[in-house]
């Protein structure tokens, strides 16, 4: 199988404005990211401006990142290469125009319902009802979209990537609904350690049944696009589908090891944790097969070397989630900065790094222009990955002070002082990304303008 | 396999709903026959909206709800049960401890101490990176007060009533004047303490180490001159003690040692045992003493062997 595209006459409209409303969100999801950091260092700074005190900055930083900064540029990317993988337009670019604004209204309004202590509480879980249900639409809107599309196909096989942009769509709906309880509109919860086990089972969906199914729909469009190189497996691709779906759903209790609840779910999900490398090894092999060889093909195009970068770092943060479900593992790693350096791994490293490159090899493609600043793509690659490798390194040893610290019986407060210093460099390369995104969205801006001058 | 779109959907969907089945709803089906735990009371009207404001400002962002075996801070004396849990609605374990657990927080402190930490955590913690929650006003502070010292339900019942207990007794005390509070202060002090000396000897080092503690954990109560006027008097009560007035009054460096471990139980003053160690907390007694109270029994008899280290 190889990820043929057919010229198709499209406008693309959906796909830029996907690509625009993540270049958007990104410089305000990064920004809170920012203020957030900052008040972990002066928490005066800030204070008594309810609007932004750290509870609400935090999750308010969480749900952009993930609704408004990467899915959306997954989809941008998904918007564009679908039609051209089916061989036939997109079924309603109006539909798909309108799906945006609705997504952007849905943002908006996450903003402002957290500022004003408006939550459910759960984490991942803490829009209210009314933005749930917007979500769920959404989600329910692009899958129609893209179903309809399937049904008008030109091309009879579906490649891979369709299957996964498909599936993240649709389950992802399935438990976004699920998770946040939507049939009961005002709590959005469950009561006691159920709530819990829910909880954590919709949120580790959110990465592992939308952001990475998502992700490896790029992967497997843009690197054997940018290599120009056939799939290296058909067989590794359905191992690796069918397996994340059914091993990643069983995992997420690895968030409630320390918690009184039911032992052999406990145990389902740490086997299932460490199971985990059949999924992302079947992926990786065949992604990294098909590019053998031909790595300077990718380095020669700035999308295809944020998403292969971000193969890499789906790598390293899937191995070590498997080491850190393990409970002696976790007894260090759990409540402390280690897991913050895991997420952003995850979800700015891998998840944000293919939404950043998706979007960056398909904008040239869309408006037959290269990019407006070929440079300033690069030099975005750069601050991300200096910023997310950083993040890593000064949370990674954060999180190890704290957990060892605290098993040694050093209490919270005295650790602070021991820990402050990373968080004020975790702040300044906060800065660097958040750089970053401005210069991303200028780039992306421009390259969507109808261009007089480009830049280099 | 031939992967049609019906395969991928359909597919996808059934074993998403076996999980469904195997992961939610078979643990469903037992986890929500939990039956109350030991502790476990209903909360009162107040202390609901102060759980309902604990939500709105995400405190459950810097503070789980769940003390493991292997803690050692606050709330250790009681490990979670799945049975804490049968009224919480949502659940708020938390995923970060950047903040200590407060499953069990509920009388710790009394609640002057609790109004001085909210309206700004450095009052109280020199180095806290709390952010202040002056801006909710006092009628909501005081409803989240109430749902923090609820917090290990009826062993917190128990701490509180003692609070309230000993509240009384240190304001009647405090109110009878300097003579009658210290003295009041120190009967309430084992004998075997009370006739100790600090056994170690005055030296420049101790002095500053003394000095550093003080800083971060004494400031915000006992201001910068050991007067008690530090940002947090103002919203405490009995006031953060005056050092000077211990002048002539018998304090040992046994004293001091047993208030700053122990606490005054009813007062603001918080036990300092699970932050600092024995050598801390003889240090920073010793500064108080010779800096504020300006008259140490550093090294006075009886003492023991020297230790090895003094010169
Ligand atoms: C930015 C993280 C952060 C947020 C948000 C936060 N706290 Fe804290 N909290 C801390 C830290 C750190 C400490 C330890 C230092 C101190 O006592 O201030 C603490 C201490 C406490 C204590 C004292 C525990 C004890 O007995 O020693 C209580 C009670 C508390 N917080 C309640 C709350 C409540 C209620 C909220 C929400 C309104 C909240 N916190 C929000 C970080 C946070
Ligand atoms: C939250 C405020 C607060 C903090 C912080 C605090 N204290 Fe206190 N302290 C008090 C209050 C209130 C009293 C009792 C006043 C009374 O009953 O008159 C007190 C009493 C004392 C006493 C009792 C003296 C006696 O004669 O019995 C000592 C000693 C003391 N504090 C030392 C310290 C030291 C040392 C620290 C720092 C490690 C500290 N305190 C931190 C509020 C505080
Ligand atoms: C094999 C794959 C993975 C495994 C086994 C795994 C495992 C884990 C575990 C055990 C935790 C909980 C840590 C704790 O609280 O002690 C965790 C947290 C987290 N993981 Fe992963 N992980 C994997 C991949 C990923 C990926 C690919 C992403 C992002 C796309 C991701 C994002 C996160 C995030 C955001 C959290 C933090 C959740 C919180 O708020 O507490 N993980 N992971």
């Amino acid at each position: 199988m190889t990820a043929e595209t057919k010229e198709i006459p499209a406008s693309y409209a959906t796909a830029k404005a996907f690509c625009l409303t993540s270049a958007f969100w990104m410089m305000v999801a990064t920004f809170y990211g920012l203020l957030g950091a900052t008040e972990l260092i002066a928490p005066d700074l800030t204070a008594n401006i309810g609007g932004i005190v750290f509870g609400r900055v935090r999750p308010t930083h969480i749900n952009l990142v993930l609704f408004g900064f990467v899915t959306p540029g997954l989809l941008g990317a998904a918007f564009f290469f679908i039609p051209r993988l089916l061989g036939t337009p997109l079924y309603s670019e109006r539909l798909g125009v309108f799906t945006a604004l609705a997504w952007n209204a849905a943002l908006v309004a996450l903003v402002a319902t957290l500022a004003m202590g408006l939550t459910q509480g759960r984490e991942y879980a803490e829009l209210i009802w009314p933005i749930d249900v917007a979500v769920v639409l959404v989600f329910a809107l692009t899958f129609f979209n893209f179903t309809m599309t399937v049904a008008r196909r030109q091309e009879k096989i579906l490649y891979v990537s369709v299957w996964y942009v498909l599936a993240g769509c649709i389950l992802t709906a399935c438990t976004y609904a699920l998770g946040n309880v939507i049939w009961r509109p005002n709590s959005g919860a469950l009561v006691g350690i159920p709530d819990a086990i829910l909880l954590w089972f919709y949120g580790h969906n959110v990465f592992g049944l939308l952001l990475t199914p998502l992700s490896a729909g790029v992967t497997y469009y843009v690197i054997p696009r940018a290599t120009r190189a056939p799939l290296y497996s058909h067989t590794l691709s359905l191992l690796g589908f069918w397996s994340l779906i059914v091993v990643y759903t069983h995992i997420g209790t690895h968030h409630l090891l320390q918690v009184p609840v039911p032992t052999w779910l406990k145990v389902v999900a740490i086997v299932d944790s460490v199971a985990m490398v059949i999924p992302v090894m079947a992926f990786l092999i065949n992604i990294w097969y098909t590019a053998k060889g031909k790595l300077g093909e990718i380095h020669a195009d700035v999308g295809a070397k944020f998403v292969f970068t971000g193969t890499i770092m789906y790598f390293f943060v899937s191995i070590q989630g498997s080491f850190m479900a393990l409970p002696d593992v976790q007894r260090v790693t759990h409540f402390n900065n280690w897991v913050v350096a895991h997420a952003h791994i995850g979800v700015l490293g891998f998840a944000g790094m293919i939404a950043l490159g998706g979007i960056y090899f398909t904008i040239p493609k869309m408006t037959g222009r290269p990019l407006f600043s070929r440079f300033l793509a690069d030099f975005q690659y750069w601050m991300v990955l200096i910023g997310m490798v950083g993040f890593t390194i000064v949370l990674t040893i954060a999180g190890l002070i704290q957990g060892n610290a605290w098993l040694n019986g050093e209490t919270v407060y005295r650790v602070l002082p021991q820990i402050h210093v990373y968080y004020v460099t975790r702040a300044g390369l906060g800065l660097l990304i958040f750089t970053s995104a401005l210069l991303g969205f200028y780039n992306i801006v421009r390259s969507l303008l109808p261009q007089r001058g480009a830049m280099p | 396999m031939k992967m049609t779109p019906l395969a991928v959907i359909v597919g996808s969907l059934l074993i998403l709903a076996t999980i469904v089945f195997v992961v939610v709803i078979l643990p469903f089906a037992h986890t929500s026959k939990t039956v109350p735990s030991d502790i476990f009371r209903v909360r009162t009207a107040e202390e609901s909206a102060g759980r309902a404001t604990y939500i709105a400002n995400g405190c459950v962002y810097c503070h789980s709800q769940s003390v493991r075996t292997i803690d050692w801070d606050l709330g250790a004396e009681r490990i979670a049960q799945a049975g804490d849990y049968v009224a919480d609605y949502p659940i708020l374990l938390g995923s970060q401890r950047t903040g200590p657990d407060i499953s069990q927080a509920g009388g710790e402190h009394p609640d002057d101490w609790h109004m001085a930490h909210f309206i700004n955590p450095r009052y109280t913690r020199t180095l806290s990176l709390m952010p202040p929650f002056e801006f909710l006003g006092p009628a909501k502070l005081d409803n989240l007060i109430r749902y923090v010292q609820s917090l290990g339900f009826k062993d917190a019942d128990k701490r509180m009533t003692r609070q309230r207990y000993w509240k009384a007794e240190a304001v009647k005390a405090y109110e009878a004047g300097p003579d009658a509070n210290v003295a009041w202060l120190s009967a309430h002090i084992p004998q075997g303490w009370r006739d100790v000396p600090n056994p170690y000897p005055t030296s420049a080092a101790g002095l500053a180490r003394g000095h550093k503690i003080y800083q971060d954990f004494c400031l915000g109560c006992h201001g910068p001159v050991g007067d008690g006027m530090g940002p947090a008097q103002q919203w405490i009560y009995p006031p953060p003690l005056n050092f000077t007035i211990l002048k002539n009054r018998e304090i040992s460096g046994g004293i001091l040692y047993y208030q700053i471990m122990n606490g005054i139980t009813g007062t603001a003053m918080p036990y300092f045992k699970r932050d600092l160690e024995s050598e801390k907390i003889w240090d920073v007694g010793n500064y108080v003493a010779v800096y504020f109270i300006n008259d140490s029994d550093a090294n006075t008899e009886p003492r023991g062997i020297d230790a090895a280290y003094e010169p």
